[in-house]
């Protein structure tokens, strides 16, 4: 065995630094980088939307992906590098929130067809459109299929879709999107999981209402709890659809084949692939074994060490260091699954294993933070917060357990790759 | 140099003759009974575990072991502890090597190393004492120094194999009666010295746990390992050195408790249906998988580390506050998804269960490793 980290070769080293210099020429010098994205300007999210193109015209924004759809055609250890790079300077790919980047491509790449795909990535990959995921619905939440209890329908009218219906929970940030991933339901007497279209179709189509939901959650906590939160949604939209025209065009395979796009995205979205949204970035990271406990915990030990406060209350309430332990425990253990899965040793259930059990690491986090940093975690107050803000926006984030799935439904997953769920 | 969590081939080599071993020579109804003896082997158990060269594991080859890496070790008693097969494979051929490499002279390794590869010399370590503390503060066993020998008396409590030892490695203070590490020595004691008493102890984990009276024992100055009162430092080498090895054979066990429990919450039917259809059961199952490839990779990480030279302190407190609770809780879990059947003596269950407990304390309970991280994290 060998848990060394992978090492660059000179030709990675130099392309570290090419990256890494195009990244400091181009990130404006005015960028701010907020611990909770709904802080974030129209304008910063305009300068983050003219970053995201730029990147993409580098091939850099969607790196993995061959160069005919907008892609970079790059291997697995150069789309590390850039995303190391980016997050260095405090960026994820993209710079902002587009969860129908990697999960739409998963769906386009798995049931598109070679038209279908020419049309629907390059302006994802290549000129930075924002896409957003629109698949949950009032009844149709854990049971995503169940979409045939709500309001939407997909009928055919010549070469158009009419879309009648609602959408909830849908993350974004400064609506409209350039671009929904969307599913919907297409034929009212289908079978169960035979019925459902999944589209990528533009999002300013007459017809559609977007109205932001008040909520007090955050993104979750992945995408709130580290350095790059600003590439994070932020605000939870409801999105109505009252006749809404979609040309066949912008469909994702055939009219009948929206499980199974789904299907490719919920893969994504439970931890087979490597995606931001999802956390398992750290999969990539551990490739090059970035064998530090994540970014909010390493900021709350440092708090616990060098808090001169904090250090006392510790040391006068032992207790208090059984937490601090706990959660030591808790990071490593998430640093030896990403690790595990890094290193193909997590058969079908390690991705889903992986985010399931840092969910409920970062509910126990959060308990310990609040025992340990007192009040402090709670406020964003600009005098008073602790760390900017991170732990409070992180105390929100880690109660966003529903987005890729509650435990619960993360467990029936992971159960079915065990053989023993139904 | 990159990330590679596979076996090499010759630990799959190792791992598939080992695993043919327990198969063929340790079923469960084999284990049930040497769980039942003081000694934990059978001579012929025991001669075919040397002829494959395991009790040298890592001995070096100038001793006649076979020198591999801790890792291979790690490999190996993962496959014990999957039976789980008890015994003095680990007291003697990882832990008692281990302290007479850390302390030994040469004379005394070229010694007794040898004997150890070929079992005819079976090493315990004699340590913890009425006040239970893996701490050298805890040791109060006296070895007078009489002019050529020495006369030790104390008592040792929860001394693992010491039915099956012919030697112990007794740690008793020369020097000042109380403090710390400074005043404690090592002794290679033969078990059948006179003022020895060896008394198994009954109840939950009985077989293989002892209490070692040391009365008036003399031993001569060739027995004392290392410098006079400066054996801690070698025994708290050894100690770390050995520390993945033992919870190597946690995760053996834990793997197994979880492919049993797997298998049967496919197999046992109630309410007509297979209980790992029922939710409540699949979340034992999942909680086992956390425990199980936490404890896992902790220690191979801790094994990699030692076996590279890589500074490996805080890897081994982890790994051993991982394992042994993962092994104390994955036995709870699997009694929750087996439920009756599993209290029977003859279940693997209930020898893992005995297992866990017995060996949740031995060489540092978690909350021991918990104290020494704590340093790691608030300090370092």
């Amino acid at each position: 065995m060998d848990f060394s980290p992978t090492e660059y070769t000179e030709e990675q080293k130099a392309f570290a630094r090419e990256v890494g210099e195009w990244l400091d020429a181009n990130i404006p010098a005015d960028m701010v980088f907020p611990r909770d994205p709904v802080n974030m300007t129209p304008e910063q999210f305009k300068m983050r939307k003219e970053l995201g193109r730029k990147v993409g015209q580098k091939g850099w924004l969607f790196p993995g992906f061959p160069v005919k759809y907008g892609g970079g055609g790059l291997d697995a250890a150069h789309t590390a590098i850039i995303r190391q790079e980016a997050s260095k300077r405090k960026v994820s790919l993209p710079p902002y929130h587009s969860p129908g980047g990697h999960l739409g491509a998963a769906a386009i790449m798995a049931c598109a067809t070679e038209e279908q795909k020419l049309l629907h990535l390059p302006p994802i990959f290549r000129d930075g459109a924002a896409t957003w995921e629109l698949f949950t619905e009032p009844e149709a939440g854990s049971d995503e299929a169940n979409q045939q209890t709500n309001a939407i329908q997909a009928v055919r009218e010549d070469d158009y879709f009419i879309i009648n219906g609602g959408k909830i929970f849908v993350g974004g940030l400064y609506p409209p999107p350039d671009r929904m991933l969307l599913l919907t339901r297409s034929d009212l007497n289908a079978p169960r999981h035979e019925n459902l279209a999944m589209f990528m179709a533009p999002g300013d189509l007459p017809g559609i209402t977007i109205t932001p939901l008040d909520l007090f959650v955050p993104s979750p906590f992945g995408g709130v709890s580290g350095p790059t939160a600003g590439s994070a949604d932020g605000v939870k939209y409801q999105v109505f659809f009252d006749d809404v025209k979609i040309h066949q065009r912008y469909l994702i395979g055939g009219d009948r084949d929206g499980w199974k796009a789904a299907t490719a995205t919920l893969e994504v979205e439970h931890g087979g692939g490597d995606d931001d949204e999802t956390g398992n970035r750290r999969m990539t990271a551990a490739l090059f074994n970035d064998t530090q406990p994540s970014f909010i915990v390493r900021r709350f030990l440092d708090q616990c060490k060098n808090n001169p406060d904090i250090a006392a209350r510790i040391r006068e309430n032992p207790p208090l260091l059984e937490s601090i332990i706990d959660i030591y425990i808790d990071a490593q253990k998430e640093r030896f699954f990403s690790l595990r899965n890094a290193g193909g040793q997590g058969g079908r259930y390690g991705g889903v294993h992986s985010q399931l059990f840092s969910k409920m690491a970062s509910i126990r986090l959060i308990a310990a933070m609040a025992k340990v940093l007192g009040p402090y975690t709670m406020t964003s107050d600009e005098e008073w917060a602790s760390e900017e803000g991170l732990f409070e926006v992180g105390q929100r984030g880690a109660l966003c357990l529903a987005p890729t799935g509650t435990p619960e439904v993360l467990k029936i997953v992971l159960s079915r790759a065990l053989a023993i769920g139904r | 140099m990159a990330l590679d969590l596979k076996l090499n081939e010759s630990e799959e080599m190792l791992r598939k003759v080992a695993l043919d071993f327990i198969r063929r020579d340790a079923p469960n109804q084999i284990v049930r009974e040497l769980l039942e003896t003081d000694t934990g082997y059978t001579e012929e158990l025991w001669q075919k575990a040397v002829d494959m060269g395991w009790l040298g594991i890592i001995i070096p080859e100038q001793y006649g072991g076979a020198e591999n890496p801790l890792t291979s070790a790690g490999v190996l008693f993962e496959v014990l502890g999957s039976a789980p097969l008890p015994g003095p494979y680990f007291s003697s051929g990882i832990l008692g090597s281990s302290i007479l490499l850390e302390a030994g002279s040469q004379d005394q390794k070229q010694a007794v190393l040898p004997q150890v590869v070929e079992g005819k010399t079976i090493l315990s370590l004699a340590l913890t004492e009425p006040a239970y503390s893996w701490e050298p503060a805890a040791i109060q066993t006296r070895a007078a120094d009489k002019n050529g020998h020495f006369i030790l008396n104390g008592i040792k409590l929860f001394t693992l194999e010491a039915g099956a030892a012919t030697h112990f490695i007794v740690a008793a203070r020369t020097g000042p009666e109380a403090g710390g590490q400074e005043g404690i020595s090592l002794f290679l004691v033969d078990a059948q010295s006179e003022g020895i008493s060896v008394r198994g102890l009954p109840g939950f984990m009985s077989g293989q746990t002892f209490e070692v009276k040391l009365d008036s024992v003399k031993v001569p100055d060739s027995a004392l390992l290392g410098e006079p009162g400066g054996g801690w430092p070698a025994l708290q080498r050894a100690i770390d050195r050995s520390i993945p090895v033992l919870c190597a054979y946690k995760v053996g066990a834990c793997q197994a408790l979880l492919e049993m429990s797997l298998e049967y919450s496919r197999i046992r039917i109630q309410f007509g249906q297979p209980i790992g259809r029922f939710q409540r059961v699949q979340d034992l199952i999942i909680e086992m998988i956390d425990h199980l490839d936490a404890a896992r990779w902790a220690t191979y990480e801790c094994l990699w580390k030692l076996d590279t030279g890589r500074p490996a302190k805080e890897s081994i407190h982890l790994a051993k506050a991982i394992s042994s609770q993962a092994y104390w809780d994955v036995c709870t879990l699997a009694l929750r998804v087996f439920s009756g059947i599993s209290y029977s003596r003859e279940h693997p269950v209930s020898f893992h269960t005995r297992e866990s407990r017995r060996l949740y304390n031995y060489l540092g309970e978690p909350t021991f490793h918990r104290q020494k991280l704590a340093r790691f994290i608030m300090e370092e």
